[in-house]
């Protein structure tokens, strides 16, 4: 079996050091790119399974590479922001970047967003489980420990949105867009209002919820095992 | 009110009238001196006539006193040259006629020679009078004309409200042909102005409208109060000294000076827009350079601890699966990263205390041995470079040897990043009179000129490809600075290449 090859995209060498070690003895490979061209070129040439991609690169900014990609790939991109660049995330995000993480990040939090990010597409199953709570799609039914849990339909849909993208996070105008629709891409106090119903249902303590988690500013993650 | 506040708020500035001849029309009244002249030119005429009426016939005499009428009308107009004529033909008569030493006349044609120098009189003098009207209002027009463009050079000139205001009562002091003053406030009660004249600025002030001193219900008052406004505020009020109501000009003069004040107010406007527009861009430079600052901080903080923080969590938690040159290239990763975090938090705390100005603590310092710590801890930091110091006994100096350390760091370490490794530095030291000069140089590609001025702004860098914050050379160049001393950039060096810093400092007397 072939490791994953991922492309790391980040003006730092010293940056481009740990992770190269640290990736490679994760079991992936990688190579390496310094500026946004760079990267272009190196997705052309190398064909990579995944790209950690820093937004501030000295040439194109990271935003540019991610819309350029995105007109042609579905390669999955993890974003490297700093923790107040908050609106480079959301653009970034909007922009079809797959998750991100803040500098500066312990090796573990990258690396689980890679296996979220590189865990291939998951079948389209009937019955979603996690932990106690159990989703089964057709019949339109949730349970918690074997008890059922009533869900209004946009609750249902807005589970079942998260659940299916577990360990990724999803932009507050992603969700929008989809369960609510074109005209709702700002409502963004109406959907945490929903988040928060949703959390008193399906939650064991809806105040530290451990399924949803909020990406402050961002948007939601849900949270796989 | 306390009047020493509104002196302060005050600002009069009087200038005494030029000399302006009197205005004189064609009907103007005769006065003493001309009647004296009149008299004599028909006392000249009259012994002309008398000197020469053996030689000459009648008639010259007579063309004489013609001569003497036209004179005194051109020169002292109509009611004077209907007088001489009356006088000269009595005079002719009186004298020269027969019968002699009468006023009687025998012939009737003596009656036509009176009508004639009447005629001739009357009509020269009106003619002369006007001419000289004419010639004086072209002459005021001149004038007022001549203050208009004198006072447009001046505002041109104007870099401060008070040349501004200098300007206008100059030139409304020209324009009124009396004393002008400028008052800031609403209760001029500080400058020499009577009572009726301090109500009238008072007014002007309250009412935002103009207070003419000739107008009825000005109580006596000597000046007139324009107000200048801008933004429905009284920018000031100029105080001119009523003009002369005999002068025909006076109108003119009136509006002449509006025009100045209109004129002044629009250079005011300009300077306090010149001047809002000035702290506009110093604020924005003040931004920009925060702005940099912020966003130095958060690069060159963040990217070594993302380094640090990163290598660290990969060590612990994938520590098995590392292989051992692995470990050891993340331990090394992770030390000279902490390296380069301890360098800048200390170039920006002696930043920040340089640019607090707190003071020093000069002592007694071998300069060789600042120069020694600071290479040692440049070789730690770059093991491959090539330093040397080649330094002769040096004086002691006075100084703070952490940041005169900090300083020659920088530039061994500024001196490293540019140059083609293996980097070449050299250190030496040269006492001279008194100055200890400390330099710093390379083989590196050298700085281009155009570079070379701005090297010890903050937040320039050169080359922005190589990593840096650009504030390296800005702490070396305050501490030389702050050490009494100076730091310089030469470049290139040697055939085009090399660079060479020099910290020069000052040597104190008794270690000279």
């Amino acid at each position: 079996m072939t490791k994953p090859l991922i492309l790391i995209v980040d003006d730092e060498p010293q940056i481009q050091r740990f992770l190269g070690h640290a990736l490679a003895a994760s079991g992936y490979d990688t190579c390496f790119a310094a500026t946004g061209q760079g990267a272009l070129e190196a997705v052309a040439a190398q064909k990579p399974d995944a790209m950690i991609l820093d937004l501030g690169l000295p040439d194109l900014n990271g935003k540019a590479v991610i819309e350029t990609l995105r007109a042609k790939s579905n390669l999955p991109i993890i974003v490297l922001s700093a923790h107040d660049q908050e609106m480079e995330k959301i653009m970034a995000l909007d922009l079809g970047a797959n998750d991100f993480v803040a500098k500066p990040f312990g090796i573990g939090e990258l690396l689980a967003r890679l296996r979220a990010c590189l865990r291939k597409a998951p079948q389209p199953e009937d019955i979603l489980r996690q932990g106690p709570l159990v989703i089964d799609l057709p019949g339109h039914t949730v349970t918690r420990d074997g008890a059922p849990v009533h869900l209004t339909p946009t609750e249902f849909d807005l589970l079942v949105m998260l659940a299916r993208n577990p360990g990724r996070v999803l932009s507050h105008r992603q969700i929008l867009l989809q369960i609510w629709g074109p005209a709702h891409g700002e409502d963004v106090p109406y959907l945490r209002v929903f988040i928060g119903q949703l959390r008193q249902k399906i939650e064991s303590n809806p105040s530290a919820p451990d399924l949803i988690r909020t990406e402050p500013g961002i948007g939601y993650r849900w949270m796989a095992d | 009110m306390d009047s020493k506040g509104q002196a302060a708020k005050t600002s009069a500035i009087l200038t005494p009238a030029p000399w302006m001849p009197r205005h004189e029309g064609w009907a103007a009244l005769p006065r003493l001196p001309q009647v004296l002249g009149a008299m004599l030119f028909l006392a000249v005429a009259a012994l002309g006539t008398h000197l020469t009426q053996d030689s000459f016939p009648e008639p010259s005499g007579l063309f004489l006193f013609f001569v003497a009428v036209l004179l005194a009308a051109v020169r002292f107009g109509f009611w004077i040259g209907i007088a001489t004529a009356i006088a000269a033909f009595a005079l002719f008569n009186f004298l020269f006629v027969a019968p002699l030493y009468t006023l009687a006349i025998a012939k009737p044609g003596d009656l036509l020679v009176l009508a004639e120098f009447l005629c001739v009189a009357g009509l020269t003098g009106f003619l002369a009078g006007r001419l000289r009207e004419e010639a004086n209002a072209a002459k005021s027009r001149a004038a007022v004309l001549e203050v208009l463009s004198a006072f447009a050079t001046d505002l041109a000139e104007a870099d401060e409200p008070l040349a501004v205001e200098q300007a206008l009562v100059i030139h409304a002091t020209a324009l009124a042909h009396g004393p002008a003053l400028v008052l800031h406030d609403g209760n001029p009660d500080a400058t020499d102005l009577q009572a009726p004249d301090l109500q009238a600025a008072e007014r002007a002030f309250r009412r935002h409208t103009p207070q003419d001193a000739a107008e009825p219900g000005q109580q006596g008052g000597r000046y007139t109060f324009l107000p200048l406004m801008q933004q429905g505020q009284v920018v000031l009020v100029l105080g001119y000294h009523r003009l002369d109501a005999q002068r025909p000009d006076r109108f003119a003069r009136a509006a002449a000076i509006e025009v100045i004040c209109h004129q002044a107010n629009l250079a005011l406007e300009r300077l306090r827009f010149a001047q809002a527009a000035e702290e506009a861009r110093t604020a924005a430079t003040r931004e920009q350079l925060r702005a940099a600052l912020l966003t130095s901080l958060s690069h060159d903080l963040r990217t070594p601890l993302a380094t640090i923080l990163g290598a660290i969590t990969s060590l612990r938690q994938l520590g098995a699966s590392l292989p051992p040159e692995a470990r050891d290239d993340l331990a090394l990763a992770i030390e000279e990263e902490a390296q380069r975090l301890a360098n800048y938090v200390d170039n920006l705390l002696h930043m920040t205390r340089l640019q607090a100005g707190l003071a020093l603590h000069l002592v007694w310092v071998d300069p060789a041995d600042v120069i020694a710590a600071a290479v040692a801890r440049a070789h730690r930091a770059f093991p491959l470079a090539e330093i040397t110091a080649d330094l002769p006994d040096l004086p002691m100096i006075r100084a703070e040897s952490a940041l005169l350390e900090q300083s020659l760091f920088n530039l061994i370490d500024n001196a490293v990043k540019f140059s083609t490794p293996p980097a070449r530095i050299q250190i030496t030291a040269r006492a001279q009179a008194q100055t200890l000069t400390l330099t710093v140089t390379d083989q590196g590609p050298g700085i281009a000129p155009e570079a070379l001025a701005q090297i010890f702004t903050p937040f320039f860098r050169a080359n922005p490809s190589f990593p840096g914050t650009g504030l390296g050379l800005t702490i070396c160049h305050g501490i030389a600075a702050a050490l009494g001393g100076n730091l310089t950039a030469e470049s290139p060096v040697a055939e085009g290449h090399g660079t060479a810093m020099h910290i020069s400092l000052p040597l104190p007397k008794a270690a000279a």
